[in-house]
């Protein structure tokens, strides 16, 4: 699991766990606008974002890294750190909204037009996508981050939202609805995902 | 909602195809069907145009979340990228804040005990150059040390070497960055000035007639010796007794029963004897630890005397100053200088004749004859029973010196965080380490001591004893590190350690400092303290050196390797 253009720093963590700061800025200079990007993937604002940064790198350096097992990719389970602390922050703020309760998880979704599918995403740019981005619930929008941009599987997925794995194809699912309600300028806050 | 079963329902009995649901598609665009589902999705879309458009879609928005999250639409905010700035700066001031500390320590420790010490030295004409140079090397072991730096000057290159490994390890190993720097410093201390030629003798006796000369130092170990003749450098002995009736150009020093010097030195005594008599003529100064010293009549000392003994009798010329730590001090001679004494009690005859001040701490006034020639009447002190720690002064020193310490530990733990973590792993074992260290503290010194007295060992005898004494100031940190993870449990990285450090060396010297006013019990746990932490760091270094033997036992299972993502089965066919 890596982002694209994002190179493990395998030595530079080995020297670091080692206590050298040099590494530390070698670690933070390769991760740190990748995890950023995550982080402002995730939550709501960009300063959510930047202090959410600042604290997941200020957790490394305070022994985090230790737990890091070396055998694993670096950058993966800085994804999962990441991951872990964003969502920590968007349940501590309970701005879970109303239909990701277990009543709205039960409410069939409707099949879309293929073709008019089709063109709705022809027709969005990467940008419309960001701003609709922000309009989804937190898992939602948590569910299409770890998997779009970590590239996480559905096991760490899982994990990480803390529901059980089957039900991870779900989420996903649920969570493109939204993003198209949210595309097509529609509330994405209606049960069920009415196209 | 689950996966479903079945992704393709059969066809229906009117003849109409089922379609796949968006589920089942999105996790064939995810790959994450298993082998038989993704065929028969496969199978169908070959033959669903609605499907496969669906499926297409269904790929074409991942890449498009994908490339939309991906994008670096905004720049890192300048908060963040000051951040990374900010820790190392972080680092930076902790170290300012490490040295100047440091710095104050070594001042403190300057002017608390190496400045009173090197003062008496220099009224005793050891005036000049430094306390270790004077004490160890200069005139004493080898020539052309003159220059040899001051103490300070050693601590800073100490300093400097330290500094040397910490920008060392960015580029090499630390094991092997340290080990070339304390290996340079080493050769730099071991190295002798060329002394020239040295004659060694070695038996029962020895015997330099009178028109006999010895062009070079002399080293001599046995029972008995006699100098009648002539040495042009220094004369080293160690045996029971000496007699030196001849001349001798340099120093000389001695460790010895008896000492008797008639004829004339031209430099120095340094001794360590039971008697030291003097009958003849020293040109300098006579450094001695004895039991008796006497200056005869006929004897001249041109320097300074400074005796730590028993009995100290000057009845010939002393030329400069008297320092004297012993029991009982009597003058019935001429000094031209000073007078500094410590002890039970003085005694002045009528014959006596002190050029400069006198000045007597005991436990009585000093006894002076009528007809004394004295510049000026003896200043008396009472000498003072009262315990060190009664008095405030002993506290705040110890508040200081515990400082000191522990920035004295947090530079070697940062210098060293795995070595560090070793040695304290290794005090915790408890056993070991203290028998272990049992070893190491009364071993290494006699085995130090025993390569000085061959002689040729001297370097090797002396860096091992400073490696001892360094070791041995680590130990209570070790021990105090120890106490910390008892305390607060195993440290979760270097800062944490330094952290238990700090508080388990607190703990330690609170609780230590009212138990060493019990002496034996105070003496007693301080030494289980140094012996704990030097076998700890004995045993560290053990463990370090000794190769780990193969694991007999079978290895375990091998863990499951990881599949990367996305590696089921199946996958979206090309529309």
């Amino acid at each position: 699991m890596s982002v694209p253009g994002v190179t493990e720093t395998t030595e530079a963590v080995a020297r670091a766990r080692a206590g050298d700061a040099e590494a530390w800025g070698q670690i933070y200079r390769e991760m740190g606008p990748a995890i950023f990007r995550f982080c402002r993937r995730a939550l709501p604002t960009r300063e959510d974002a930047e202090d959410a940064t600042m604290e997941i790198f200020s957790k490394l350096w305070e022994g985090k890294l230790s737990q890091y097992d070396e055998t694993r990719s670096f950058s993966a389970w800085l994804y999962r750190v990441a991951a872990n602390h964003c969502w920590d922050i968007l349940r501590r703020r309970k701005i879970r909204q109303d239909k990701e309760t277990e009543d709205i998880d039960n409410v069939p979704l409707e099949h879309p037009d293929p073709n008019q599918l089709d063109r709705l995403i022809e027709q969005k740019t990467s940008e419309e996508v960001r701003h609709a981005l922000d309009k989804l619930g937190a898992r939602a929008r948590m569910a299409l981050v770890l998997r779009y941009y970590s590239d996480m599987s559905y096991d760490e997925i899982a994990d990480a939202l803390g529901v059980r794995r089957a039900f991870v194809g779900v989420v996903l699912l649920r969570a493109r609805h939204e993003l198209r309600q949210a595309l097509e300028g529609k509330s994405a806050l209606a049960a069920g995902g009415t196209s | 909602m689950s996966e479903p079963a079945n992704p393709v329902a059969p066809e229906e009995p009117d003849g109409t195809m089922e379609h796949l649901d968006e589920m089942t598609c999105l996790l064939y665009a995810e790959r994450q069907l298993d082998r038989a589902r993704a065929q028969a999705v496969s199978a169908h879309a070959q033959d669903c145009a609605m499907c496969r458009t669906l499926l297409r879609a269904l790929d074409r928005e991942s890449r498009l979340l994908t490339r939309a999250m991906l994008e670096e639409d905004e720049p890192l905010p300048s908060r963040l990228a000051e951040f990374q700035e900010r820790a190392r700066k972080s680092f930076g001031w902790i170290w300012g804040l490490v040295l100047g500390l440091a710095a104050t320590g070594v001042y403190a420790l300057y002017t608390g005990y190496v400045e009173p010490l090197q003062q008496r030295l220099e009224q005793a004409g050891f005036g000049g150059t430094s306390l270790l140079s004077l004490l160890v090397f200069q005139g004493a072991f080898w020539k052309g040390w003159q220059s040899m730096m001051t103490l300070f000057e050693v601590l800073a290159m100490i300093t400097v070497a330290g500094f040397g490994a910490v920008i060392f390890r960015r580029r090499l190993r630390r094991g092997s960055a340290l080990a070339l720097v304390l290996a340079g410093l080493c050769v730099a201390l071991a190295l002798p000035a060329p002394a020239g030629a040295t004659e060694f003798h070695k038996g029962e006796t020895y015997e330099l007639a009178k028109d006999q000369t010895v062009h070079s130092d002399l080293f001599l170990t046995g029972a008995r010796a006699r100098i009648e003749g002539t040495v042009d450098g220094d004369v080293f002995f160690f045996g029971q007794s000496i007699d030196i009736s001849g001349h001798i150009k340099g120093d000389a020093i001695v460790f010895a029963q008896s000492v008797r010097v008639s004829g004339q030195i031209d430099g120095n005594i340094r001794s360590a004897t039971n008697n030291l008599n003097i009958t003849g003529t020293v040109a300098k100064n006579v450094l001695t630890f004895n039991e008796v010293v006497n200056l005869d009549a006929a004897g001249k000392i041109g320097g300074s005397l400074t005796a730590m003994g028993q009995t100290v009798s000057v009845d010939g010329h002393l030329g400069r100053d008297l320092l004297d730590m012993g029991d009982e001090t009597i003058i019935s001679g001429t000094i031209d200088g000073d007078v500094h004494a410590k002890g039970n009690s003085m005694s002045i005859a009528s014959t006596a004749q002190v050029g400069g001040p006198i000045r007597f701490e005991g436990d009585h006034p000093a006894t002076v004859a009528a007809g004394a020639k004295l510049a000026s009447p003896v200043q008396f002190t009472q000498m003072k029973k009262e315990s060190q720690y009664e008095k405030g002064n002993y506290y705040v020193w110890r508040i200081i010196w515990t400082a000191a310490f522990v920035l004295f530990g947090l530079v070697l733990f940062l210098l060293l965080p795995k070595f560090a973590s070793e040695v304290v792993n290794a005090g915790e074992r408890v056993g070991a380490p203290i028998g272990l260290g049992v070893l190491v503290f009364f071993g290494v010194p006699i085995a130090a001591i025993i390569a000085c007295i061959t002689v040729v060992g001297i370097p090797l005898g002396i860096l091992t004893l400073c490696l001892w004494f360094l070791v041995l100031n680590c130990a209570e940190i070790v021990v105090g590190t120890v106490v910390g993870n008892w305390i607060l449990g195993k440290p979760a990285d270097t800062w944490a350690l330094i952290g238990r450090m700090a508080m388990g060396f607190v703990i330690v010297r609170i609780v230590y400092t009212p138990l060493a006013h019990v002496h034996v019990m105070g003496f007693l746990i301080g030494l289980g303290i140094w012996i704990w932490g030097m076998g700890a760091i004995a045993l560290a270094l053990y463990d370090r050196l000794t190769p780990v033997a193969a694991q007999s036992a079978m290895p375990g299972p091998m863990p499951p390797m990881s599949l990367p993502p996305n590696t089921t089965v199946g996958g979206i066919q090309p529309a």
